[in-house]
């Protein structure tokens, strides 16, 4: 799990003066919201790869299309307990093999450092009053046993696992 | 009874590790309390009225007397109150509808400790609470039964396994009940769960699961729909995954009380259902994961190896026994069970004692029903539905012995199934939820119906009693049904008749309906009284009071209700 800093990250945001702007020009390392990405992905060069941030409430499918030129998912939890990112994560890693990052963002909290590498989460924004620390030891917990279903990164369930 | 593995117990202990760091980061301030509110449910944990309340899971039912003992000492040694308004409280759990048992009174500073305790017999509070999967109920005679067409409980087991600690479905947009039915009658109430699962045969003899979708009571109370009429076994997992990805990505998250997936069912209908389907056909034909999910013969056998007769119990003949003590033979005409196995039966021992809360047991009650488990049982109990327990393997000729045993001990009631064996959910007195308190009525109507030949009269009468509208007692899937609603910080209580949890007695899964403005408090049990003298009236030779209120409709009922209005009257004066 990598652990961003905002301010020293090099994907950034398209903004002018008013906000984000509506028709961003391509350059490297552009953080695009999927209202900006939906206003340019047409002319987007091939060759230049975007971030996008994507809302919750979207369909994740949308991005099947350009997953191959998008370097970075930005997936939101607007509160910690709203999980549908996790489903949204599961979905790029599973179903669309998108192998791309995949950040988290919003009110991330050590706690969840599971269910988000589980999920195919391998960045995280920490919440400002989050300790990396923590959140390194809660990843660590269930290392020695493992878990009963499957997850992105090892798709077989317990029964399989111990059947082999 | 399921034989944990070494990985199942590491992995409890693993989670009663994780909840403790939990608990002690909270305790030093560095996890607010708004923070720790979702981690501690999903261990269990609650804050109620007066202390936190530790839910703990008895998966499906099934319980050793190993397992209870731990939950007596539990009960003694640390759901105590040595000072305070309230000390001398505790030492008792409270079995809940959903084979869940709750205790009232533990510190939370306590709480790792009792999460470890629990871990020493294979226990846990994982996802007693919280907006994930809760605990997976089951028929309480599952394996047992006479009616059974599958075992329903190494299913329960894989599902149990698959839903612990799911990574993609562990923060819903609201709890998520799953129930699970082997047998031709439905015991478990599967009609009224977010998911129900009946097992059955396809004409090849195939086992599949009937899916019902969108169950659930609350404020809104629906009966589930079927989704699909026949999934293959093998592919239970991968059904449940569509059905539960679709809820969490779409489900509301806006509004509590629209939150449940039976809001999302009745919005979207068909569109639902075909989202399902689509979901789960692309998951078998895309996701390289997809197959994995789909359960191996394999692991069905060795689930179900657990699952096996206990050893020394074989078929014999039926004991003859000596009826002449009509006490003795109507507690075996009630309290009595059929059972698959030839000589053997099943036996409810008794949670509705006058004097005593539905479901309430102390630890030394706990102790004694360990002991009756151990003495003629083989060590095994059940937790039903109905808030009492079960001896799944007693055989005929041990019947009078146990019969006294369960007597002095205060466990032969002979109720079960009738009036005074009612649902009642712990209500005002506990409850920081509730907006009045249920555990009086059901006191009230305990004290009012003790005569057996009249209870026996009255025939089997469901009555369900909720403190609030979260419907914990049921209230919506009783034949009587009482609700607790606040006015202007006066409890009063909601009538409602007809209700039915699906069983064949009971008719289609329904809510009850409300039979006129809500009763003062010291009017409830005169109008549920009322109703009864109604019945008995207008019933026809050998009726049952739910098909008499299906005959007659409410008006009768209502009307007679309504005379013992004297509290509102005078209110209204």
């Amino acid at each position: 799990m990598k652990f961003i800093n905002p301010t020293t990250c090099p994907w950034k945001h398209a903004i002018g003066e008013d906000g984000p702007k509506p028709d961003p020009d391509p350059a490297p390392h552009r953080l695009l919201t999927l209202e900006q990405w939906r206003a340019v992905r047409a002319h987007w060069p091939q060759d230049v790869p975007v971030a996008i941030e994507f809302p919750n409430d979207a369909d994740i499918h949308q991005l099947a299309p350009d997953l191959h030129r998008i370097a970075l998912v930005v997936l939101d939890f607007p509160k910690w307990t709203d999980g549908r990112a996790y489903s949204q994560a599961h979905l790029l890693r599973i179903r669309h093999k998108y192998t791309g990052a995949i950040r988290a963002t919003g009110q991330v909290l050590v706690d969840m450092m599971q269910l988000l590498a589980r999920t195919g989460f391998d960045e995280v924004v920490l919440r400002g009053d989050q300790s990396q620390a923590v959140a390194q030891k809660a990843l660590e917990l269930f290392a020695p046993v493992g878990f009963y279903q499957g997850d992105v990164s090892e798709t077989r369930p317990w029964f399989l696992r111990s059947a082999a | 009874m399921y034989h944990y593995t070494e990985f199942d117990r590491r992995f409890v202990r693993a989670r009663a590790a994780q909840y403790r760091d939990q608990l002690e980061r909270h305790l030093r301030g560095e996890l607010s309390t708004d923070d720790f509110r979702a981690l501690r449910l999903q261990n269990g944990w609650y804050v109620q009225r007066h202390a936190p309340m530790l839910r703990v899971a008895i998966p499906y039912g099934e319980l050793s007397s190993r397992q209870l003992r731990q939950l007596a000492r539990i009960a003694r040694e640390y759901d105590v109150v040595s000072d305070g308004p309230f000390a001398g409280h505790g030492g008792y759990g409270h079995f809940t509808t959903r084979q869940n048992l709750q205790f009232n009174w533990i510190p939370l500073d306590k709480s790792a400790d009792v999460m470890d305790l629990l871990a020493e017999v294979d226990m846990h509070g994982i996802q007693t609470s919280g907006n994930c999967i809760r605990n997976i109920t089951s028929d309480a005679f599952a394996g047992i039964a006479p009616d059974e067409i599958v075992d329903p409980r190494p299913y329960c087991e894989i599902l149990r396994q698959w839903s612990t600690l799911h990574p993609e479905f562990a923060h819903l947009p609201r709890k998520f009940k799953i129930a699970i039915s082997g047998a031709a009658e439905d015991r478990a109430a599967i009609g009224w769960h977010d998911v129900g699962l009946q097992l059955k045969k396809n004409a090849a003899g195939e086992v599949g699961f009937q899916v019902f979708v969108g169950g659930g009571m609350g404020r809104t109370p629906i009966p589930g729909v079927e989704i699909n009429a026949f999934v293959p076994w093998q592919q239970i997992l991968v059904y449940l995954e569509a059905i539960v990805r679709v809820y969490n990505l779409a489900g509301r998250r806006d509004n509590l009380y629209k939150a449940r997936i039976k809001i999302l069912v009745k919005a979207e209908g068909q569109k639902f259902f075909d989202d399902v389907n689509e979901e789960f056909a692309r998951i078998l034909a895309d996701d390289p994961a997809g197959h994995e999910q789909i359960i191996p013969q394999a692991e069905l056998d060795r689930v179900a190896a657990s699952f096996v007769d206990p050893a020394g119990a074989a078929p014999a003949a039926d004991a003859v026994l000596d009826t002449a003590d009509t006490a003795f033979a109507r507690w075996l005409s009630r309290n009595v069970h059929g059972h698959r196995v030839s000589g053997y039966r099943a036996v409810t021992l008794s949670l509705k004692r006058v004097g005593i809360p539905p479901g309430d047991t102390s630890a030394d009650v706990m102790d004694t029903a360990a002991a009756l488990a151990d003495q003629f049982s083989h060590g095994e109990l059940r937790v039903t539905h109905r808030q009492n327990l079960v001896l799944p393997w007693v055989k005929t000729s041990d019947l009078p012995a146990l019969f006294q045993a369960a007597r002095a001990a205060g466990f032969a009631t002979a109720n079960a199934g009738l009036l005074t064996d009612q649902i009642a959910c712990p209500g005002g007195d506990y409850c920081a939820l509730a907006n009045a308190r249920s555990l009086p009525l059901a006191a009230e109507i305990a004290e009012r119906y003790q005569d057996a030949d009249e209870l026996e009269d009255l025939g089997e009468i469901d009555l369900h009693i909720s403190g609030c509208i979260n419907s914990c007692g049921h209230h919506h899937s009783g034949h009587i049904g009482v609700l607790g609603v606040d006015k202007d910080g006066a409890e009063w209580y909601q009538l409602t008749l007809g209700g039915s949890d699906g069983s064949t007695l009971s008719g289609a899964t329904a809510p009850g309906k409300v039979i006129g403005p809500s009763f003062a408090a010291d009017e409830i049990a005169d109008a549920i009284d009322a109703v009864l003298e109604t019945f008995k009236r207008e019933r026809q030779a050998g009726e049952r009071f739910i098909d008499a209120v299906k005959r007659l409709g409410l008006d009768s009922f209502k009307t007679a209700a309504n005379a013992v209005r004297v509290s509102t009257a005078r209110a209204q004066a």
